[in-house]
This record gives structure tokens, sequence and C-alpha cells, in this order.
């Protein structure tokens, strides 16, 4: 005879494996992208670029999310996983949070912090691993560069193509 | 005489812990008839005591705050006119119709608290209870009556003793008079279908829903007093025809040991059927009660006359 | 003859052909027929009432703020005609502007048309004339009363209050008021019903709802995208989640005409039919504990239990499966899958039959259940009453068979239908789905084609418009979706079917007592949650400043400057 109660908490209970427990982040395969944070539904993944000490802080609080697992799905390098666990009462609130941070890879011009982070220009480097190294290193420094000398930078070629503008700078 | 004071003291004990005991008894079995676990079996218990401690709001007026007493009171001092162990702590020779008293002041009281709160749903309960009484106690008196006139005795004591020795010709008018019995135990004790006065998926609890705390406590305690003093008047009913004259041979306190055990294990048996019966039925309208008891009391007045004819 | 969309088209021209200003079909069993204001009432009464098409349904009333687009605001008047009538929804638009927000109102003639005027006035600002009972029924009593949520300069974030004041029906002579709500044992969400009663018997009530007011809709247009939104609406009820997500999944790839792949139309049939056992079996068990009967109550939700675990298994969680996206749905139902439901499914079908046969040989259950709370086959019909309670009156309307979508078209099953319209016939009906969705679970199991899961969307077209529909375990569920631009949505009306089942309930008290009072209202299965979302104010912040007009004009000019 079988009941349909059962004595938890007194016994363990595990949850069948397809369940959607709390998401977890393992800092060491994330990348710092950002396209978790723009798929969740509840915003329960912030990612905030901080430019002074060039770093990228990545913020997940498990008590917005909903469990939908679209963070899982975009996530291009399998960092961002739902886990099973459905345990999570804490009066403390750092407990639903999970913060850490990526370095922002420095700007080719002028040696500010730009957009990326140092893990995305790896990963990069390791999609494009099927072209020579100097092209892939030439297409690296030419992306990798911080808002204020991308923009100088376009206004710049901008200006140079216009064929009239160029002679009079010229 | 100090049987009677021992006999009291037994009373009094087994009155205050055993209903809690027998209610836990009772959730267990609808539990597992509902294929669940159910909460442990002295939860009762431990509810009664918690809420004990817990403060309580006042709603009403001084009525509010008497009524559980009284019923508290009254519940406890019904059960002292039982035969506990084959011997009533009070006992006089028209007992029958102060414990009739007694026992509705229960019910009355719970009227009261209805009555005095300015609340539409207690109202409604107290309502019910009343229209509940009033269609029910005169069941109560026939079938009591029946017994005092089979038996030619007025007090409880003497009825159950004197059933087991009667003329053998009248046992089915007493087991009419028994059955009729049960049922009045089965509507007074409030057992589903006829727990309309407590409604609580209808009627917020009745009189009940501006209780908290120790006065709330004292209430549900002393609703389940008066179900197990029912249950304990059929026990008795059953139990001392049966056996005393058995052992009345034995050593006065070994019997009364032992007329108490069989007593208990009686009332469990009752009120273990009885909760398990109220697992596979639904609550009762206040219409259809009320037409049944009208019913019922019609046949019943029926089996008194034929009774009273064949014995006077 | 059949009736077809086009028969339907073809007597609306006849009648009101110089009205009409333009027609368009987002879909092929739907369309939009573009009326003069003076006329679009008098088409809609038209359709429901003489035209003569076979069960005909006021589903929806649609109001948007179409200023952004062409200056005017809109009312959408959707009628379906059900049964014999084939499957078609007609549209019938007008368009008004902001000085003359005034349109001739519908319910004194038919009263299923209440609810709906009075929620676009008071969303919107559109004034219904001659309105029976004018009275505010969305907002909370303590809103500003010439602040329009839905309108498109209103922010979403913003919270006015004012001090609270709603007006009841006054009771008649003799009778007192039990309210019932919106805290009540009986209830599993607020909302308040008044009952006049004159001893136990309940003379007339009164209804106040909309205590679970949320403002979906409005969030859905502010701040989420096209993707986002399958999971608020999933969250817009406790139960049937999965029907809004998927109505709502539909009614874009209807106004884009996307083809979603075979095989997740077969998976959402499956989901949307394990929603439905479930929501059932929980109603019986819901039914059994109103009327002291919990025995009945724990088997119910024991065996639903096998369900919920289930869905467990299929999608991750026991309600919010999180299925469904524009185009398809997320996950499969692998092959270790298929074999475990159909083991659960028999085992559910063995231990239901077992509870039948119990509770229809309890005969104190079936006595409470029994000729309480009648609702006549013409009132249903008035009140345009859907689902289960439409079904237990006689109306033979499903929006599974009349208007197929998902798989339902090639799967085999039957509606039940009875005529007595008590609470017992209700009953029926809900235990005689649960079989048939058991059965359709199992031939959509076994005829699951391969293929892919989702469709592949190259692009939303903003401002095409779409209806889209199914058969939620209450009733029928209507959706209805205007695109946007910015990969948000334009318009979303959400109408969950206890819409148009609750305001039938005081017909249904009237003549009965206390003690049945909660068995009826839990009769028509209320979801008060899915009833009522258009827009949150949040009281209890403590935020009490009372705008006045012209403050509020003011904050609204200043925000369209920057």
């Amino acid at each position: 005879m079988s009941y349909v109660t059962l004595n938890y908490p007194f016994e363990p209970l595990e949850a069948p494996p397809e369940y959607r427990g709390r998401p977890r982040i393992d800092p060491k395969l994330c990348v710092g992208c950002g396209a978790c944070s723009r798929v969740c539904p509840s915003d329960a993944i912030i990612v905030e670029d901080n430019y002074r000490d060039g770093l990228r802080r990545i913020k997940l609080d498990i008590s917005r999310c909903i469990r939908c697992a679209c963070c899982e799905e975009a996530c291009p390098t399998g960092a961002i996983k739902l886990t099973r666990e459905f345990e999570l009462a804490s009066p403390r609130k750092e407990d639903f949070t999970q913060i850490f941070e990526l370095r922002l890879v420095k700007c080719s011009i002028c040696g500010k912090p730009s957009d990326y982070t140092v893990r995305q220009v790896e990963k990069a480097k390791q999609i494009l691993s099927h072209l020579p190294k100097e092209e892939v290193d030439e297409i690296i420094k030419r992306i990798t560069v911080c808002r204020e000398c991308r923009r100088k930078k376009t206004i710049r070629t901008t200006f140079e193509s216009i064929p009239i503008l160029g002679l009079i700078r010229a | 005489m100090i049987m009677r004071l021992v006999s009291l003291c037994v009373a009094i004990v087994i009155a205050l812990v055993f209903p809690l005991i027998f209610d836990g008894i009772g959730r267990k079995i609808k539990a597992r008839i509902q294929y669940r676990m159910g909460p442990p079996i002295f939860q009762t218990i431990y509810d009664v005591s918690k809420l004990l401690k817990t403060p309580y709001l006042v709603s009403g007026g001084l009525m509010f705050i008497l009524a559980p007493c009284i019923a508290f009171a009254s519940a406890l001092a019904s059960i002292t006119m039982l035969p506990v162990g084959g011997i009533s702590p009070i006992s006089f020779s028209y007992d029958i119709f102060v414990f009739l008293y007694v026992e509705a002041m229960v019910s009355i009281s719970l009227m009261l608290a209805g009555f005095s709160v300015q609340n539409i749903y207690a109202n409604a309960g107290a309502n019910r209870e009343t229209m509940l009484i009033l269609s029910t106690e005169p069941i109560l008196g026939v079938a009591l009556a029946m017994l005092a006139l089979l038996t030619k005795r007025l007090s409880i004591e003497g009825i159950a003793y004197t059933i087991g020795v009667i003329d053998y010709r009248l046992l089915p008018l007493v087991l009419i008079a028994y059955m009729m019995l049960v049922y009045i135990v089965y509507i007074e004790g409030g057992f589903i279908p006829f727990d309309l006065t407590e409604a609580e998926t209808e009627i917020l609890g009745g009189p009940l829903c501006e209780y908290s705390g120790r006065l709330l406590a004292l209430f549900k305690w002393a609703l389940l007093i008066k179900r197990f003093t029912l249950i304990w008047l059929l026990a008795s009913l059953i139990t001392i025809p049966s056996v005393a004259p058995a052992f009345s041979r034995i050593n006065t306190v070994f019997s009364y040991i032992l007329v108490l055990l069989f007593q208990l294990f009686i009332a469990l048996v009752l009120y273990c059927s009885i909760v398990a019966n109220e697992a596979f039925t639904a609550r009762y309208k206040i219409d259809h009660v009320i037409s049944l008891n009208k019913r019922v009391f019609l046949v019943s007045i029926i089996f008194f006359i034929v009774i009273a004819v064949l014995t006077l | 003859m059949k009736w077809t969309i086009d028969r339907v088209i073809e007597i609306i021209k006849a009648k009101f052909g110089k009205y009409i200003k333009d027609m368009y079909r987002p879909m092929a069993n739907q369309v939009i027929i573009v009326m003069d204001k003076s006329a679009a009432p008098k088409a809609t009464l038209f359709l429901l009432k003489e035209a003569g098409v076979p069960e005909p349904q006021l589903s929806t009333v649609v109001g948007t703020d179409e200023r952004p687009i062409r200056g005017m605001f809109s009312i959408i008047y959707w009628v379906s005609v059900n049964a014999e009538g084939g499957d078609a929804w007609i549209g019938i638009k007008t368009y008004l502007h902001e000085d003359d927000l005034k349109i001739e109102s519908i319910t004194p003639l038919h009263p299923g048309a209440n609810w709906y005027e009075r929620e676009i006035r008071d969303l919107l600002g559109i004034i219904p004339v001659n309105h029976p009972d004018p009275r505010r029924l969305v907002l909370p009593d303590d809103f500003p009363k010439n602040i329009y949520p839905l309108r498109k300069e209103y922010d979403y974030r913003s919270k006015p209050t004012v001090t609270p004041r709603h007006v009841f029906k006054r009771p008649a002579e003799g009778t007192v008021i039990v309210p019932f709500g919106p805290y009540h044992a009986a209830c599993d969400e607020p909302y308040h019903f008044r009952l006049y009663v004159k001893g136990e018997e309940i003379v007339d009530a009164d209804y106040r709802g909309f205590y679970n007011h949320r403002g979906i809709e409005k969030l859905a247009e502010s701040r989420l995208t096209y993707n986002q939104i399958p999971f608020i609406a999933e969250r817009i009820c406790g139960i049937c989640g999965f029907v809004h997500s998927t109505a709502y999944c539909q009614a874009v790839e209807n106004a884009m005409g996307i083809d979603v792949p075979e095989r997740a139309r077969y998976i959402r049939t499956i989901m949307l039919e394990i929603e439905r056992i479930e929501s059932h079996l929980l109603w019986i068990g819901i039914a059994c504990h109103l009327a002291g009967f919990d025995t009945g109550f724990m088997h119910a939700w024991r065996i639903r239990e096998k369900d919920m675990w289930l869905a467990e298994r299929l999608t991750g969680n026991r309600k919010t499966y999180g299925l469904n996206v524009i185009g398809g749905v997320r996950r499969d139902i692998l092959e270790y899958r298929k074999s475990l439901a159909l083991n659960t499914l028999s085992e559910l079908k063995r231990e239901y039959k077992e509870f039948v046969d119990m509770l229809s040989s309890t005969k104190s259950f079936i006595k409470r259940c029994e000729g309480v709370g009648v609702l006549p086959y013409n009132k249903a019909v008035a009140y345009s009453t859907t689902g289960p309670t439409a079904r237990g009156s006689g109306r033979r309307i499903d929006v599974r068979k009349d208007h197929p979508y998902a798989a339902y078209g090639e799967l085999d099953f039957k509606v039940p239908v009875y005529k007595d319209g008590d609470v017992l016939a209700r009953a029926m009906v809900r235990i005689d789905e649960v079989w048939e969705s058991i059965w359709i679970i199992e031939q959509a199991l076994d005829k699951l084609p391969g293929g892919p899961l989702r469709a592949e969307i190259k692009r939303i077209e903003p401002y095409r418009e779409a209806l889209s529909y199914d058969e939620a375990p209450r009733g029928e569920n209507v959706h209805y979706v205007m695109l946007g631009r910015g990969n948000k949505v334009y318009r979303w009306k959400v109408r969950a079917p206890t819409y148009n089942n609750l305001p039938a309930v005081p017909e249904m008290l009237k003549g009965y007592t206390i003690a049945d009072a909660p068995l009826i209202i839990a009769s028509i299965d209320p979801c008060f949650s899915c009833t009522e979302r258009v827009l949150v104010i949040d009281v209890r912040t403590g935020e009490k400043k009372a705008y006045t007009e012209r403050e509020f004009n003011y904050l609204s000019i200043r925000k369209s400057r920057r």
C-alpha cells in the first residue's frame, strides 16, 4: 500500500531527472557575452560593466528566476545550467545571489577597458582557429577598441571615405 | 464511598485525556482510508495544548467568555453520571433527567456563543444548532424513556445493571431502543454527515468562527468530551449488561479495572466504526436533517407506545 | 445548406452593407469588418440574436488605443459561430475619435456583454451609453477616476491613488447581507460575493472581484519581447497556464501565417489534455470538499498526483511547463517518456474508475449536487457562458470540435453534453471529459509524427492582428494580438473563460440556501486569476499621493517631451 503523502522532511526526497531547479553559473566557463541576461524574462541575470576598474560583473539573482531555462538555451559555452536543487529557503538574501567578475580586455588603441571580456576574445580566437594566426590577430586588434576610440575611428574613416572631403583634408 | 471518589477521579482523568486520543486515532483512520499517512495519534493533544497557550481575542460580551467555560464544565460533569468501571461517581434515582439536561448544556452554550457576537456566520451556525437540538432532544428523551420503562429504573447505573437481567422476550424492544440511541449519539456527537453547526467550508466554523486561543481550546475540548461521553454511554450499556454479572464474583478492585478496560475497548471499537462511516459520507443540509428527525421521532413514538403497553 | 464564414459575411452585407467601410481576413476562419460607430453594436446584436446562426457566442470585446497608428480608439466585437456553424469568427470593428468616446451599449439586450463594456470603460475611457449597471469593474476602488491605464501614455509603473469608494446594490426589504470573501475558508482566491438572504434562502447576489488584477496585458505591451510573453502567459492562472501560453503563441502564429510543425502541434495537444485532466480532478476534489465529503477530496487529489508527476517528468515542472515558443515547442517527448506516459495513463484509468464508482454511490454527495444551482438553457445563451458550465445546460459547444486547433482536427473524441443545468450536470460533464482526455492523449502519443519542433520565423510585420482560441478546462479561452514594432506586441487581450461564466453566477444563486452558495460558485470552476489581469496598482507601498487630472496630464506631457 503506497501512500500519497511522504515522510518528507524526515526522509530525503529527490527531484526527478527532468526537474528544473535553481540555475548555477560555472564561472570558469562563462565568457561574459550577456546572452542569458538579454533572454531572461524576469531580469534575474544582470550584466554590468565597470569601466573604471575594467571589470564585467555578472549577477544572478535566483529569487527573481522563473526557472524557464531560456538562459541555458542561450548560453554559447554551457556555463549556466539549471540544477535539480529545490530546497533553497534561507533567511539571508546573499544565499540567492551569485556574483562574479570577468576582466575586460584593453583597448588596442588607448589601453582603456573596452566592451569585451578577455574570455570573449579567447573564445573568438578559438572559433577563428582555422584561419592563419596573423589574420586572427589583425581581426582581434581591429575589434577590441573602447567606445571612445571606436567613435573617433568611425568618424575618421567616414570622413576619409568621402572623396571631396578627403581632398579638402589633404 | 471511597470507591465512588476513586471512580470520580478516574472519570475526570479519562474525560480529560481519552477524547483527545480518540480523536487522534479517528484522524489516523480517516487518513489511512484516504491513502495518506495522517497526523500522529497525539496530534489533537498537541493542538489543544498549543491553543491553550495562545492569547485570545474577545469579540462579544460576558457570554462570549462564559460560554466555553460552561460548555467545558457541563461536558465534564456529564461523564460523572455514567458508570466508570461499573460504578457511577454520581448516581441517584432520577439522574437520567439530569444527565440529559447537563448534556444539552454543551449545545446550548454553543448556541449562546453564536448569538453573542455580531457575525452573520456565527448566527447562522447558532441557528442550525438550535434547530438540531430542538429536533434531536425529543428523540433522545424517548429513547431513554423506553429504556426506563423496560427496566423500571430512572438512574443510568440502574438501567445499565438491570438491562442484563430482564425478560428475554423484551430483547427486540431493547435492541430498538439501542438503535435509536446510536442514531442520537451520531447526531449529537456532530459526526459527518451531521456536522452542520461547525461546517467550515460553508459558514466558516459557525459559532466558533470568532473564537481564538484559550477559549477556542476549551470549546473544542468540550465538544470532544461531549462526543466521548455519548459513546461512553453506549459502551456502558453494552459492557455492563454483558460482563458485570460475571465479574461480580471477583475481587472489587480487580473487577473494577477489568470492567473499565472493557468499557474503553468497546468505546474504541464504536468510535472507530463511526469514524470509518464518516469517511464515506458528505454533509447533510439542515432541512434534510430536520425532516429525517421528524420521521424518526414519529417512528420512535410508535415504539414507545408499544413498549408502554407491553410493560405496564 | 451548411453554414460557412462566407455565408455569414453575406448575411451581414445584406443587412448592413452601406455601413461597412472595410473588410479583411487575418486568417481563413476569421474576418474583421470595419463599420460605422452607429452600426457596429446593431450588427453585433443582429448576429447574436436574429441572424439564426447556430450557437452564436459573444467571445470577447477588445478595446485598443490605436492613436499612435491612426489617431483613433478602436473596439472590436468578436462573435463566434459554433456547433454546425462551421469555423467562423466575426470581428466587428469600429473606430472612435478621442473627443467622442461613446458607443451604444448592447448589454440591455445581451447580458453577456455587461462586463466587457465596463472593462473597456475602466481601462480606456470608452463610455457605453445606456448601460444598466455602469459601476467600476476592474480597477481597485482607490484608483483615480479619469486615469485610464490601457491608454498608451500611461506608464506601467505609475501608482496613482485616491480614497476608495465602491457602491454595492442596495438590499431589498427584509433581507440580510451575508458577505462571502475576500477571506473565506471556501475561497481559494480572493473574491467578494454579497448574498442577500432571507433566513437561509438567497434572494439576490452581487459580485465584486478583480482583487487579483495584476496588469499582465500592460506589462506585456511595455517590457516583454515576443518570446518572453509565453512565460508570463503561463502564470496568468494557477491551473490552466498552458492554454494561455498556447493561445498567445497561436495568436501570433495566426497573425503572421506561421506554419507550426506537426510534431509541435501534437506535443501541444498532449500537454493541453494533461492539463485538462489535472484541472478536472482538482475540481472534483474541491466540489467534494465543499460538500463535506473529505474522502472524495483526498482520493481525487491522490489520483491527480499521478498526472502532476507525469507532467513533471515530461516538462520539468508540475505546472509551469515553459514549453511554448512562437512557432512551436522547446522540448521534445522522447521515446522513454512516451512509454512512461502510457503506463501512467493506464494506472490513472484504473484508479479513476474506482473513484468514480465510489463517488456515484455516495448518496449524500449526489443529493447535495442534484437540482442545485440550475442555469436554464436560454440564460446560458444570453450570458454567453462557455465550457462545462454551458455544456451542463445543454449548449453543444466545444472549441476543439467547432474551431479545431493544434492537432484536434486529426483526433477522435466526443463532447459530453447534459441538459439539466444543475451542479450535478456540470460535474458529470467534467467527469466524462477526463475519460475523453485520456483517450486523446493515448491517440496523440500513438500517432506522434516526427519532424522539427519549431518553425523558423523570418520577420514579424507590425500592426497585423489576429484572434486565437482554445478550450481551457473552464471553457473557451480567446486571445487577441496586434503585433507591434521593436519585438513587442502592440495590444494583447486575454479573455479567460471564467470572465464569461461569472456574470451568470448571481442567476444561479437565486432561490438556493447559504449552504449551497459555495458549491454553486465552485461549480463553474471559477478561475479568478485568469479573469482578472490588466494593471497593477500597489496600494500597500503606502504611496498615497493623489494626482489631480492636471498634474497627471502634465506628467505625461513631460514624458513625451523627453
